[in-house]
């Protein structure tokens, strides 16, 4: 009796589990397949397709036409970038806030921590007219300064929590072996940091990864565009080849999904310890 | 000691930077959009200072309201479906042992790390009525297959698919990791104690995950709140404004209908939203976890 | 563990860059065509460039300082129509002017124009499409961010005559116009034949032929209803039926009254309602693009297509099937009961054009290469030969007689044409009464808002 309702209770729990599975895997396998295939087998009833021949040549046409490497690069190094910028800022200021005696600190801490808050598309329209009129606009900076501005709230929360749980010892320690503040901060402190390191940096990756809005309004040269552009550009550019279409976006969501799967352990960690405490 | 941490100097370049990214890309464009949103700036030329008129327009516009209800109706969603599903699979997930466990995670995970560019042009080949992949599966179990996803009244709940399916393996995660905190010592009283599966997760887990819960939705209702890039790709606030967000609508107003002041007003007044539902969760979600 | 996954990280980024290293030599050139353009060399440019115009005269290889001309274009796709007839133009351009080097950034018509109106504040391209519209104009031309042209250099450049008014404000002249665009429904002419189905003389015969379609399982006709415009187009042409040649006055009455109650544009706006409710267009057609309307037609998905004649290079583009596409053809709107439009009353206007940035760096060579463009044997021929439909030009010297038959067509439909409506409706406001006209059309035509409200609706954004 108990070991039937086990069974059953095993395979309601196998059944949910591949049926979310199945949903959110789905429609990207069907991205998949008919990337592989010709535009006019797009008009068949079946779910899938079976190319009658498998055509390459369509991630040729977006690997090439979709600028897809100068876009990746571009990803890559803006998004490094920004992570470096927010985890950097963010200790030294958490450190300041947290570590530091001075009267503003809680102030100054709370306004930091107000960007939270702030919604990132209501800055569109000012910050335009303000990259405009200081010529950021079509630079690297125009993306850098809002991409750190709006991730560092969450990763000096994030920091300013760990840097209490640091023992103070160790710094006391430090400061009678004649060490600085610089020192401390860089050389006693970040090292002690790192998980939390890894998790700001998870966030901001993960937030700034995947904007397009102030990139395609900011932008307009190859020079700085980033990876979500093969796929709007090509939307238009190949407009009545489907085919074609799906490999650009298969093609854009790889390197993430890829990077994802091979992290996925860290990744995950990174999120939930970011997530719970944010 | 004291003295070297309370040194002024060293204080001033330790936040330095930190308060000049602030003042520089988050206060001083929202001065800015307070200075716009009392002129009739058209994006071009002169501006004209028009006192409230934008605020007075704003809060007869139809299409404002729209925004506002659909992030609700958003919020509503994430909260009536996407969070009950996520935490049942999540407690689902906690009683699988060894490998799997790990790949369904991760597996769940995937939709996240896509881009919004590549969601939002898939699942527009998803509903597309002709050819889509929806009304194949529908045509599959025997319907006929002709729905119109996009459509004025369902516009709405499409989109709102879109972000679950987006946003599920998030939300997932951190119910999971709220499951996993829970001491594993209570379980094994219950299980003693005869408890069925379901005792179990009403009387020790959904009590135990409440902090993780107010966060979720906190978090949520927010994402609902700022929701623009998906409806941006996917809709762009139509048909007739029915998907219509506050975040598309400013953009909209400023560089389609040359009402760079009006615009900003919608920014003005969107940000004071945001804000004061932060504070208000934040305040209400504290009361209830002291009490 | 964490030390691992930064490493990892790291790593990745690197080999990432690394690999990005292949395709350098094409980066860095663009790169530096835009640090140039930011350098504080730019003014000193603009009168380089100054210099040259004075003292040229004739000299087209002039081989002086290099030069980059950014011009944005609303034509993404560069292999086909007209976006390839201006991409063959820039690298002929590029090839006679070797210190020239041209920059696209080309957007989809709608993303085209919400980002011009962000460069409209600042920083305009030297070289972009514009409309010689009220609605898209009116705002730029008051804020002077065009250059004004010198309109007695175009004397011979053959323009049609009136093609160049949309382009003035006060009789000076700020761009000029590329296409004579006729509102056209294309038809598939052999699946018409198989079904023995006719093309339709009254609007009441189409309908009835919609129907007829539809119960063949058939979409009837595509309509790009995601975008406002193509639905505004329709009723556009809908109004010359029903109230002639009068349209014009009755739209410019309501648009500056603000008061949409006149009959005529009731009428027309339930013909619409009507023809919607009743199936006349795909599912969904409200919510879907041009690209997925256009691929509903050239698939063989639906029957007809509504779109204007720049779509006709449709019957060259190898990306579609050639049973489709040397079947393409097309009639006017055909004649609504008790209206006072003839067959021969169409909707066409000169829309879509080039423009100059007023504060462009380069502004002299800007203008040149303008120029260079209207050649009448460049745009026009160009043009012609590539399917792409009526320019704005005098045609007639390069038709050869090898012309698709689409392209035939449409030479009788202008050639016949009794009258032509000039602006569609939703261009003839301020851009506040586009914006609106072309969401509430979506609305008004599926029904969930009705004709009256839709109406007072649009009528009040023209306030």
């Amino acid at each position: 009796m108990k070991t039937g309702r086990k069974k059953i209770g095993k395979v309601v729990l196998w059944t949910i589990l591949i049926a979310v599975a199945v949903i959110q895997l789905f429609p990207l396998i069907w991205l998949i397949d008919f990337s592989l295939g010709s535009s006019n087998e797009m008009f068949t009833n079946g779910l899938l397709i079976i190319p009658e021949k498998i055509r390459w040549d369509n991630y040729a046409k977006a690997f090439v036409d979709g600028n897809f490497l100068l876009y990746l690069k571009n990803s890559v190094l803006i998004n490094t970038l920004a992570v470096i910028l927010v985890v950097i800022i963010s200790i030294m200021a958490g450190y300041a806030c947290r570590r530091m005696k001075w009267k503003l600190n809680n102030f100054v801490k709370t306004m930091l921590l107000l960007g939270m808050m702030i919604p990132i598309h209501a800055t569109l329209l000012p910050n335009y007219k303000i990259y405009n009129t200081i010529g950021v606009t079509d630079t690297i900076w125009a993306l850098l300064i809002p991409y750190v501005a709006f991730s560092l709230p969450q990763g000096l929360f994030l920091m300013t929590g760990f840097i209490e749980s640091i023992p103070m010892e160790l710094e006391e320690a430090a400061v009678m072996d004649g060490c600085g503040i610089y020192r401390i901060v860089f050389q006693v402190v970040t090292p002690l940091l790192k998980p939390s390191i890894a998790t700001v940096a998870i966030m901001t990756f993960l937030n700034n990864w995947n904007e397009f809005m102030m990139a395609s309004t900011y932008l307009s040269s190859p020079t700085w565009k980033t990876l979500p552009f093969s796929v709007l550009e090509f939307t238009g550019e190949y407009s009545s080849n489907y085919a074609v279409q799906f490999a650009v976006m298969a093609l854009t969501a790889a390197p993430a999904v890829i990077v994802y799967i091979i992290l996925n352990k860290h990744i995950t960690k990174g999120v939930a310890m970011g997530a719970v405490k944010g | 000691m004291k003295k070297l941490y309370s040194n002024k100097w060293v204080i001033f370049t330790l936040v330095l930077p930190g308060v000049l990214v602030f003042l520089f890309a988050i206060l001083a464009p929202i001065c800015l959009s307070v200075y716009y949103g009392f002129t009739d700036y058209s994006g071009m030329g002169e501006a004209r200072f028009v006192g409230l008129d934008n605020y007075v327009k704003l809060f007869h516009d139809p299409a404002f309201g729209r925004s506002l209800l659909n992030s609700l109706l958003l919020a509503i969603g994430f909260i009536c479906i996407q969070h009950p599903l996520a935490m049942i699979v999540a407690a689902v997930l906690d009683k699988l042992q060894g490998k799997a466990e790990g790949v369904f995670r991760c597996i769940y995970f995937i939709p996240n790390v896509i881009s919004v560019a590549v969601i939002a042009y898939l699942w527009k080949f998803i509903y597309n009525p002709d050819f889509g992949l929806l009304n194949n599966v529908l045509k599959v179990f025997g319907f006929e297959g002709q729905v119109n996803w996009l459509s004025q009244e369902n516009a709405i709940w499409s989109v709102l698919v879109v972000l679950i399916w987006h946003g599920f393996g998030w939300g997932m995660l951190i119910y999971y990791t709220g499951i996993k905190n829970i001491d594993p010592v209570l379980y094994e009283a219950a299980s003693i104690d005869g408890a069925g599966w379901w005792t179990t997760f009403s009387r020790i887990t959904l009590p135990l995950m409440k902090p993780v819960i107010m966060i979720n939705v906190t978090m949520a209702i927010i994402s609902a709140l700022k929701q623009m890039e998906t409806v941006y790709l996917l809709t762009n606030g139509g048909p007739a404004n029915s998907t219509q967000f506050a975040a598309n609508y400013l953009y909209q107003q400023a560089f389609k209908a040359f009402k760079y002041g009006y615009g900003n007003a919608i920014g003005v007044v969107f940000i004071i939203i945001c804000v004061a539902v932060t504070v208000l969760l934040n305040t209400v979600f504290r009361d209830k976890q002291e009490a | 563990m964490k030390k691992k996954l930064i490493a990892a990280l790291l790593v990745a980024a690197m080999s990432v860059s690394v690999l990005a290293g292949c395709g350098d030599s094409k980066k860095e050139s663009t790169k530096t065509g835009s640090d140039n353009k930011t350098s504080a060399s730019a003014d000193a440019k603009g009168d380089k460039a100054d210099d040259k115009e004075d003292d040229k005269s004739g000299d087209d290889t002039a081989s002086g300082e290099d030069v980059t001309l950014k011009l944005f274009s609303n034509l993404p796709d560069r292999k086909n129509g007209q976006g390839l007839v201006e991409q063959m133009i820039i690298d002929e351009y590029m090839e006679a002017n070797p210190n020239v080097k041209i920059e696209v950034e080309a957007l989809d018509e709608e993303a085209y124009k919400t980002k011009f109106k962000a460069y409209a504040m600042d920083g305009m391209p030297d070289v972009v499409s514009i409309w010689g519209q009220p609605s898209f104009l009116d705002e730029v031309l008051d804020a002077g961010v065009l250059a004004e042209l010198n309109e007695g250099d175009y004397a011979d450049y053959k323009f049609i005559s009136g093609s160049l008014e949309g382009f003035k404000k006060d009789g000076k002249l700020y761009g000029l116009p590329r296409n004579t665009d006729i509102m056209l429904i294309y038809y598939n002419q052999k699946m018409f034949e198989d079904n023995s189905w006719e093309v339709p003389s009254t609007y009441e015969d189409l309908m009835t032929l919609c129907g007829t379609i539809k119960d063949a399982g058939i979409t009837p006709i595509a309509m790009d209803g995601g975008d406002g415009w193509p639905m505004a187009c329709f009723l556009t042409d809908l109004l010359v039926k029903v109230a002639g040649t009068e349209h014009s006055n009755i739209i410019s009455n309501a648009i500056s009254t603000g008061d949409f109650s006149a009959p005529e544009l009731k009428t027309a706006t339930q013909l619409l309602v009507d023809s919607a409710a009743a199936g006349m267009f795909q599912t969904g057609y409200d919510s879907q693009d041009y690209g997925t309307t256009q691929n509903l037609f050239t698939n063989g998905q639906a029957a007809m297509y509504c779109m204007g004649s720049w779509d006709s290079s449709m019957a060259l583009n190898e990306d579609i099937s050639e049973e489709i596409r040397t079947n393409i053809r097309a009639f006017t709107m055909p004649v609504v009961k008790d209206g006072k439009g003839g067959a021969n009353d169409i909707a066409a206007w000169n829309g879509g054009g080039y423009a100059v940035s007023a504060n462009s760096a380069v502004k002299d060579e800007a203008i040149k290469f303008l120029n260079f463009m209207y050649q009448p044997d460049k745009l026009s021929k160009y043009g012609w030969e590539n399917g792409v439909g009526m320019s704005a030009q005098d045609q007639s010297e390069y038709m050869t007689g090898n012309e698709t038959e689409l392209q035939k067509q449409i030479i009788e439909i202008l050639n016949k044409a009794t009258s032509v409506s000039g602006t569609p409706i939703n261009d003839c406001g301020p851009s506040a009464f586009k914006t609106a006209i072309e969401s509430e059309i979506q609305g008004v035509s599926n029904g969930s808002t009705s004709v009256d409200d839709f109406l007072t609706t649009i009528g009040a954004a023209c306030k």
